[in-house]
């Protein structure tokens, strides 16, 4: 099935975001401090009128990460297919009291004079980043934003409190790429990530934007490793997602930046196609603070509208990326929820977190970097750690790289406080 | 039109208040009420007493906001969002939480209850369990002093067809005072919050109750965000615009 996207409308919608690119459009207060937007109404009630009608194509004009498996996404991407992890004993800190040991920590990642760690990983990240428009909306995604400071502060050790607030990588990230807004920060736990992706697509699918950059960052501390292992859902040895022994996740540090972009932006200014973000959805289990609804009902309800908004059907996916923590009830969940939306389908299923850990708010960053890989080379990734799968899981995850034949990816994340997240990849045609 | 203002909640140092209470609405400095589940929800509430103070801000100011609207009550989970705009978020329950990491005491283990609270967003999921709230819930963490990130991405949901309904706000407990400057330590002081205290708002496409709305919100060609066709600067002033107070 091709993309749902005739010529004609994406014409015309790529000639009202070139006018709106002149007035210097952005809904989200912060993203733009350039002169003001200009006929927004006449715009918004087009859109509503054209809500059923397809909509102007999304581009994913850039993409890289960084893990504690590479610099790079291809360095990334050869070690996840390759089947390695990089979840190792934990040297940054004192683990003694918890309950687990290991995580994948980036090599030589440290914090810098007063700067938080958080800003050694902006740096690596943005390193290999090609141009981003000076006009770019920048949406970033952490959870926890340079907390490494406080545990400093704490410590009698000289940081820099501000690197705490969560606006300071929207700041930095900012800075150094001069761009001309300051940007915002999207927190909603695990999900974090696929929100700001999500967003982001809405504002140059709405015709609000050209240029969206999402910067995801997250690190590990003992601040958040302490807290997990006190909640008991990190597990001793590396994790092992959608195996029937799973018994807890590991965590990771991870940063990505995407380059979201209209097609005729893209296409004016010799970008490549890497991907399309087709869809998108979200939605509260409404259940418990730190736990997914069994019946996996926020997650169906996300994945749904992201099928719906992508123009497709659920067996126009070719291969999912499943947030598979590898805590019992997550990885449950999310089985009851693919089974509900994909019958007995044998979807192909993956997890990379065996591989690079849970990266928590860039988590869906990164998933969606590595979800651009997969369906360029058309492999779904093997979930590292799996020897038994559970369940639905049998068939559809699996331990080795699988090929797979399609043109869209759903990604997954689902995080404290109820929320799921949905995201629908088109491969770069 | 985008959407219509049904329902305004707000603690602030003032105290706490409905629209359709005729409380009235002050922006004040000082201490925030200590707020408990019989203030906000008229009997005992053990979950509300076990939040932190930035959730229970959040929640009692969303519960208003729900009750003003009509739309507390529920039997069957509805599809309204949340979006909150906040600057320091949880950092004080970051700040108790790692005191329970460090501990002073011999044996003391750090605290999954604290721990929980440690996200901004975490009580949107508190909220959303409370009142059966299944829309996208998420914190948007922007400088601004006006506030109004949350009110224009709500905006931006329903006018692009994806909710029609979405509470809105902000929420922000006073800046720790270790960050404040003002204990002769070497911190640089965080950047102020717009609003120190909790306002949400119930906005909707096409309201659900027989209550008269406040009125209609809107953006205009560039781009502000209109109250009644008169644009609005901050969250502050809509509510004025909605109780038709002087500013």
């Amino acid at each position: 099935m091709g993309l749902p996207n005739p010529v004609s409308l994406v014409q015309i919608c790529c000639l009202k975001m070139a006018f709106l690119k002149r007035q210097g459009v952005s809904l989200i207060e912060g993203f733009t401090e350039s002169p003001p937007l200009n006929r927004y109404n006449f715009i918004m009630h087009e859109q509503r009128d054209m809500k059923n009608e397809p909509r102007p194509s999304v581009w994913i004009t850039d993409a890289v990460t960084v893990t504690a498996l590479g610099n790079t996404l291809w360095e990334s991407w050869q070690g996840i297919v390759a089947g390695q992890t990089a979840i190792r004993p934990v040297r940054r800190f004192s683990v003694d009291s918890c309950n687990a040991r290991v995580a994948a920590c980036i090599e030589g990642l440290e914090p810098s004079g007063e700067h938080s760690m958080i800003h050694a990983l902006t740096e690596r990240l943005l390193t290999s980043i090609g141009p981003v428009p000076s006009d770019a909306l920048l949406i970033t995604a952490t959870t926890k934003s340079g907390i490494d400071n406080l545990e400093r502060l704490h410590q009698g050790v000289s940081a820099d409190d501000q690197d705490i607030l969560l606006t300071s990588i929207a700041d930095t990230v900012s800075q150094k790429l001069g761009l001309t807004g300051k940007g915002i920060n999207i927190s909603a736990a695990c999900a974090s990530s696929a929100i700001a992706v999500a967003r982001g697509a809405g504002q140059i699918a709405s015709g609000m934007a050209e240029a969206v950059l999402i910067c995801c960052l997250d690190i590990v501390t003992e601040f958040v490793f302490s807290g997990f292992s006190c909640l008991r859902a990190m597990s001793p040895e590396p994790c092992r997602p959608f195996d029937r022994d799973r018994d807890g996740l590991s965590l990771g540090e991870g940063a990505a930046a995407l380059l979201l972009m209209s097609k005729e932006r893209a296409c004016r200014e010799g970008r490549e196609c890497l991907g399309t973000v087709m869809g998108w959805g979200a939605a509260n289990d409404a259940t418990h603070l730190t736990a997914p609804a069994r019946d996996g009902c926020g997650l169906i309800q996300a994945i749904s509208q992201a099928v719906k908004k992508a123009g497709l059907k659920a067996e126009d996916i070719a291969t999912i990326s499943a947030h598979g923590t590898g805590t019992i009830y997550n990885d449950m969940m999310e089985l009851t929820a693919f089974r509900e939306v994909f019958g007995n389908r044998k979807i192909p299923v993956y997890s990379i977190k065996g591989a690079i850990g849970h990266t928590l708010g860039a988590a869906g960053g990164i998933e969606v970097a590595v979800g651009l890989k997969t369906l360029s080379e058309q492999i779904a990734p093997p979930s590292v750690g799996l020897a038994h799968p559970e369940g639905w899981a049998s068939g559809r995850v699996s331990p080795e790289p699988a090929d797979i034949s399609g043109e869209f990816l759903l990604t997954t994340n689902s995080g404290f406080g109820g929320i799921n997240a949905a995201i629908i990849l088109g491969r770069a045609i | 039109m985008i959407a219509s203002v049904t329902g305004i909640g707000w603690v602030t140092a003032a105290g706490t208040g409905c629209g359709r209470d005729h409380d009235r609405f002050v922006m004040a400095d000082g201490q925030l009420p200590e707020l408990t589940g019989k203030m906000v929800f008229g009997k005992r509430n053990p979950r509300f007493g076990r939040m932190d103070q930035y959730s229970r801000l959040g929640v009692a100011a969303i519960a208003f906001a729900l009750r003003d609207a009509g739309l507390e009550e529920w039997t069957v989970k509805r599809h309204i969002g949340i979006i909150v705009s906040t600057v320091y978020g949880c950092l004080h329950t970051d700040m108790d939480y790692f005191e329970t990491v460090m501990p002073h005491e011999e044996g003391a283990m750090p605290s999954p209850h604290l721990f929980a609270y440690t996200l901004p967003s975490c009580f949107l999921g508190e909220a959303a369990i409370r009142f059966g709230l299944t829309g996208e819930s998420f914190a948007v963490n922007d400088p601004s002093p006006r506030g109004l990130a949350g009110l224009r991405m709500s905006l931006d949901s329903i006018a692009c067809g994806e909710m029609d309904k979405m509470l809105c706000g902000v929420c922000d407990a006073n800046c720790p005072p270790i960050f404040a400057g003002t204990e002769g330590n070497n911190f640089r002081p965080l950047p102020a919050a717009g609003v120190t205290g909790a306002l949400f708002f119930m906005i909707e496409k096409d309201p659900e109750t027989n209550l008269p709305p406040y009125g209609e919100l809107d953006l205009n060609d560039k781009g502000d965000i209109l109250f009644n066709k008169t644009e609005t600067g901050s969250l502050e002033s809509l509510v004025h615009g909605c109780l038709m107070l002087d500013a």
